[in-house]
Order: C-alpha cells, then sequence, then structure tokens
C-alpha cells in the first residue's frame, strides 16, 4: 500500500531523514515511534506531499508521491500535529467544507459527516462554534476532517494527543476499528498507545529507522535473562540470601529491607532454577509474598535503542 | 467546484470577523462625505471627482481585505490541509481571489446610489463617464485584489502582507510622475505601467482596449506569482 524507498530530507544542511526504507501493507497499523525531533512529522509530510523529499521515491496504492500527487492526495486522510481548524466556522460547516474539497457530491456529504460525527461523539457538537471547543473536542474534530472521505490511508500525527483517558481509550478502539478497511500509520511519543493499537513498530532516531518489528518481538528481544520482582517475609534467624546465591548467575539487586519484609529484584541464569529455589525457600520457613516476572516492556526497547544510538554519536 | 468550495469559505470568514463590516462602514462614510463636500462646493453634477477619490480609499482599504487570505492559513498550519487536499494551489488561489473580488463588487455596487442621485435631480447628467468610471473601479478593484493575494502568499504575518501590498500599489500608482521627470522612453515604459494614469482615462469616460487588457494582465500575472509562491512552499 505504502513504499518509501531510499529516502532522506534534508532541511538546508540539517539531514531530518537519511535512507529512509519501509513497506506497508493493506489493513496494517504502523506506530511511528521516536522522540522528539526524530523525524516522524518529517515523514508524515513527505507522504502526504506536502513536503518532497531531497532523495528516494514514495508510493501510495501505487502512485507516485511526485509523479501523480493528486491521486495520492486522494486516497489519503490526513490529521497532521495541530489540526488544521477554522476557528469561526462551526464544526458542521468545517466538515461540509472539507467534504466539498474532498469531492464528495451534495447527498453523500452529509450522510459522511452525520455518521463521522456519530463515530467520534461530535452529533451534539455540529453547530458549535470550532472556537469554543476545548482541545479533546478540536483533536475529534480534525480526526473527523482525515475520515471523512473515507480514504485507504490514514496518516495521523499524535492522534490522541490533549485528549483525557478515556477519550484516547475510545479513539484508540476506533483506530483499531478503522484498520479493518484502511491503513493506518500513526506516530505517538506515547508508548502504550503503540503495544495497544499498533501491529508493527517503526522506531526512528535521528531520521534513522533503529528497528521495525512486532511489538511482541520487539519486547522478546530486549528482554535478556529471565527475571523477577519478589517480597520475601524472611524466617526468624534464618538468612535466605544463601539458598538464592547458590544458584547460576544469581543477582539480588535493588533489595529494601523493611522490617518485617525485604524486597528485591532477581535474575537467574536459566528460568527452570526459579521452582528448586521457590521450593527451598519455603521450605526453610521463609514466606514468599509477592513474586512478579519482570518482562522488557516497549519502554526498555525505546530507551535501548534511541540511547544506544547517543553514544555512537558521542563516540 | 473545489474554487467554489475556497470562495464560500472565505466569503464566510469575512463575515465572520470584524474586519469586512469595518471596511465598508468607513468607506461608505468616507466616500458619503466626499459626495456631499464636493456636491456642496462645486455645485455640479458630476460623480469624477468621488471616483477618484474612492479609488484612493480603496487602495488603503484593499489590503486590510486582502491581507489574512492566504498569511492567516500558514499562521493557523491550515495550509496543510489545502495542499494535502485534492486542490492545486491555483484553484485555492482562484477560489480566495473570486471571494475577496465579491466582497469589493458588494461594496462598490453600495455607491451606486451617488450617481442615481446626481441622475435624478439635474437637468443635464451625462451617465457615459459613470459606466466607463465603474468599468474602470471594477477592473481597478481586481488589480489591487491580486497584488494582495500575492501578498499574503509570501508571509504568515498579516501586518506584513499587508504593507507590502500598500507598498506595491502606492508604486504603481504613482509611476506616470516619471513622465514628467525623464523625457524619454524609460520615463515612457514607467508612465505605461501606471495604474493611476490608465484608471483616470476611464473616468474621463474613455474605454479604450489597452487599458482593459492593461489591467487583466496586471491582475493575471499577480495571481500568477500568487501561485508559484505557494507552490514553492512545498519545495523549501
Amino acid at each position: 500500500m505504502i513504499e518509501m524507498t531510499n529516502i532522506t530530507k534534508f532541511y538546508d544542511n540539517f539531514r531530518a531523514l537519511n535512507n529512509i526504507n519501509l513497506k506497508v501493507e493493506k489493513g496494517e497499523i504502523i506506530g511511528l515511534l521516536g522522540p522528539n525531533g526524530a523525524g516522524k512529522t518529517t515523514a508524515m509530510r513527505i507522504l502526504t506531499c506536502f513536503i518532497p523529499a531531497t532523495s528516494g521515491s514514495v508510493s501510495v496504492a501505487g502512485y507516485d508521491v511526485f509523479e501523480d500527487s493528486l491521486e495520492v492526495r486522494r486516497r489519503l486522510g490526513y490529521l497532521p500535529e495541530t489540526p488544521p481548524l477554522y476557528p469561526e466556522m462551526t464544526v458542521g460547516s468545517y466538515l461540509n467544507f472539507i467534504g466539498e474539497l474532498r469531492e464528495l457530491p451534495a447527498g453523500k456529504r452529509r450522510e459522511r459527516i452525520n455518521y463521522v460525527a456519530e463515530r467520534i461523539g461530535l452529533a451534539d457538537w455540529l453547530n458549535r462554534v470550532i472556537g469554543t471547543l476545548s482541545k479533546g473536542y478540536r483533536q475529534r474534530v480534525g480526526l473527523a476532517q482525515a475520515l471523512l472521505h473515507n480514504p485507504e490511508v490514514l496518516i495521523l500525527d499524535e492522534p490522541t494527543v490533549g485528549l483525557d483517558p478515556s477519550q484516547i481509550i475510545e479513539i484508540r478502539g476506533l483506530v483499531k476499528d478503522l484498520a479493518r478497511d484502511h491503513t493506518i500509520i500513526l506516530s505517538t511519543h506515547i508508548l502504550p498507545e503503540v503495544s495497544m493499537t499498533c501491529g508493527r513498530v517503526v522506531i526512528i532516531n535521528e531520521g534513522e529507522i533503529v528497528a521495525v518489528d512486532s511489538v511482541a518481538n520487539l519486547e522478546k528481544a530486549a528482554a535478556g535473562k529471565p527475571a523477577w520482582n519478589i517480597c520475601i517475609r524472611p524466617a526468624a534467624g534464618k538468612d535466605w540470601r544463601q539458598l538464592v546465591e547458590k544458584h547460576a548467575g544469581a543477582a539480588i539487586s535493588d533489595l529494601v529491607e523493611m522490617p518485617e519484609t525485604h524486597h528485591f529484584k532477581l535474575n537467574l541464569e536459566k528460568a527452570e532454577d526459579f521452582d528448586d529455589l521457590f521450593r527451598n525457600l519455603t521450605g526453610a520457613g521463609h514466606v514468599l509474598r509477592e513474586i512478579t516476572p519482570v518482562k522488557a516492556t516497549l519502554e526498555d526497547v525505546f530507551l535501548k535503542l534511541t540511547s544506544a544510538e547517543e553514544r555512537k554519536e558521542a563516540a | 467546484m473545489k474554487i467554489l468550495a475556497i470562495m464560500k469559505k472565505e466569503l464566510q470568514s469575512f463575515f465572520y470577523s470584524p474586519v469586512a463590516y469595518i471596511v465598508f462602514a468607513s468607506f461608505l462614510m468616507i466616500v458619503g462625505y466626499l459626495f456631499w463636500v464636493i456636491l456642496i462646493s462645486s455645485r455640479m453634477a458630476s460623480l469624477e471627482p468621488m471616483l477618484y477619490n474612492a479609488a484612493f480609499i480603496l487602495l488603503l482599504a484593499s489590503p486590510v481585505l486582502t491581507m489574512r487570505l492566504v498569511s492567516e492559513e500558514k499562521k493557523s498550519r491550515t495550509i496543510e490541509l489545502l495542499l494535502t487536499s485534492p486542490i492545486s494551489p491555483a484553484e485555492i488561489i482562484a477560489g480566495k481571489f473570486l471571494a475577496c473580488f465579491t466582497l469589493y463588487l458588494v461594496l462598490i455596487l453600495l455607491t451606486v446610489q451617488y450617481p442615481l442621485v446626481l441622475s435624478a435631480y439635474s437637468t443635464e447628467f451625462d451617465m457615459g463617464p459613470v459606466y466607463s468610471g465603474y468599468i474602470g473601479l471594477v477592473l481597478l478593484g481586481a488589480a489591487f485584489i491580486s497584488m494582495g493575494l500575492f501578498a499574503s502568499t509570501l508571509t504568515e504575518n498579516q501586518i506584513i502582507a499587508a504593507m507590502v501590498s500598500f507598498g506595491g500599489l502606492v508604486l504603481f500608482w504613482i509611476f506616470g510622475w516619471a513622465k514628467h521627470a525623464f523625457d524619454n522612453a524609460f520615463g515612457q515604459i514607467l508612465g505605461n505601467l501606471s495604474i493611476f494614469d490608465r484608471y483616470a482615462e476611464f473616468l474621463r469616460g474613455i474605454v479604450d482596449s489597452g487599458n482593459v487588457i492593461f489591467f487583466v494582465v496586471f491582475t493575471l500575472t499577480w495571481l500568477f506569482l500568487a501561485t508559484r509562491v505557494l507552490e514553492s512552499d512545498r519545495w523549501r
């Protein structure tokens, strides 16, 4: 559906994107992830024909963004970083204007406005002046604008920014729903959002793609040795540490000794060793209050990949 | 159709903001005063002095109408919406020009009462120069607006856009003075660029096809340049 080949973008002498290659299939939700200034917005602007790439080529639905820009734009819905709204218009007249720009005939336009307003929770707000809306509602109007013509490809630049938690959940659900018949690229720096909505994640740092994979695979790769967070109530007069330390590769960290209980993080070489350890500890009269396996989250992946880049840069 | 959509949206936003009302009110007030003062002091049924002064007032007022046309879209980043929609920069410029021009025509139409008053109460009032004068005024308005629209594409600051178009228009207004300064081809060329000299001929009752073509070409040139500037924003 979308194919970016060797995209490089310079702003004067600043290299915003460096040799980006990305292929997106129909019906996928791709999350673009990266620290501020990584090039997410630049990549989206190139996709939407707002700015051209310095070199490389992009095609959307088989059309080149440079050669057939009009055909590409017909197939795109785009929510920029700042929702492009006219504060003096009402929500209804604004959406009607968008419908006209998007070449929807009058009857179809009304139908789509009502449908989209219903989906996004704007049905009761069509007569309100946009300038009087709260940030969350403006964001919704921006999203409604991008969806109005039922585009094949949706490009959303930080779609949930400024929304309250319940709205964020609604919008995420909506995005997931839409993915059935749309291809979606969304950027964000809210990591749980990506884990929840996106099939694949593209992590960008300093204009380069540092990882492309599913959330699960990325987490697996970053996990490393098995680890647990443990809360133990030691039996009186007995030391639990010996029992733990005789296992291969055992490492205790973040130890906090409370009067009653001890909290710590435990790393082991092999996950199977934990069964033995558990039996030994309880056998000796220690009480295990809490055991939580530590999983690498997308945060870890993200920090690892983006800060590794920084170190390389500094060296 | 997309041109119409842009045009409709622009016309709406003119009337959502107080700008159009204020420009209308002050223009009509000044023109009404001019008509009265000129009529009382000259005791002649001629519209020429009023139309001459009205044109200069419009030269001052039109940058106020045109300044926000594109620069506001740039400032509020709605330009990103327009340029990623299936609409060409030429259509955007055309829609915006037509909206502002329509507003201008309404403004001009509101002054038609004065020639009607003159023709109703004077014995030998010549309508010829009135017709030609209004044709001149309409063409002049197209020229003013196209240049203002061009200035508005250059910047996201409305004040700068207004000042650029005001400066440009005044310059074209007074180019004719060169004719008196240089008695050669150079002075002649500058004189030919003067929008005032050409407008003055309309006021004398002459509709010269050369002058009509000049205004049309002048307008199209600035609209073309405005389109190019809007397109070039993408390449930066």
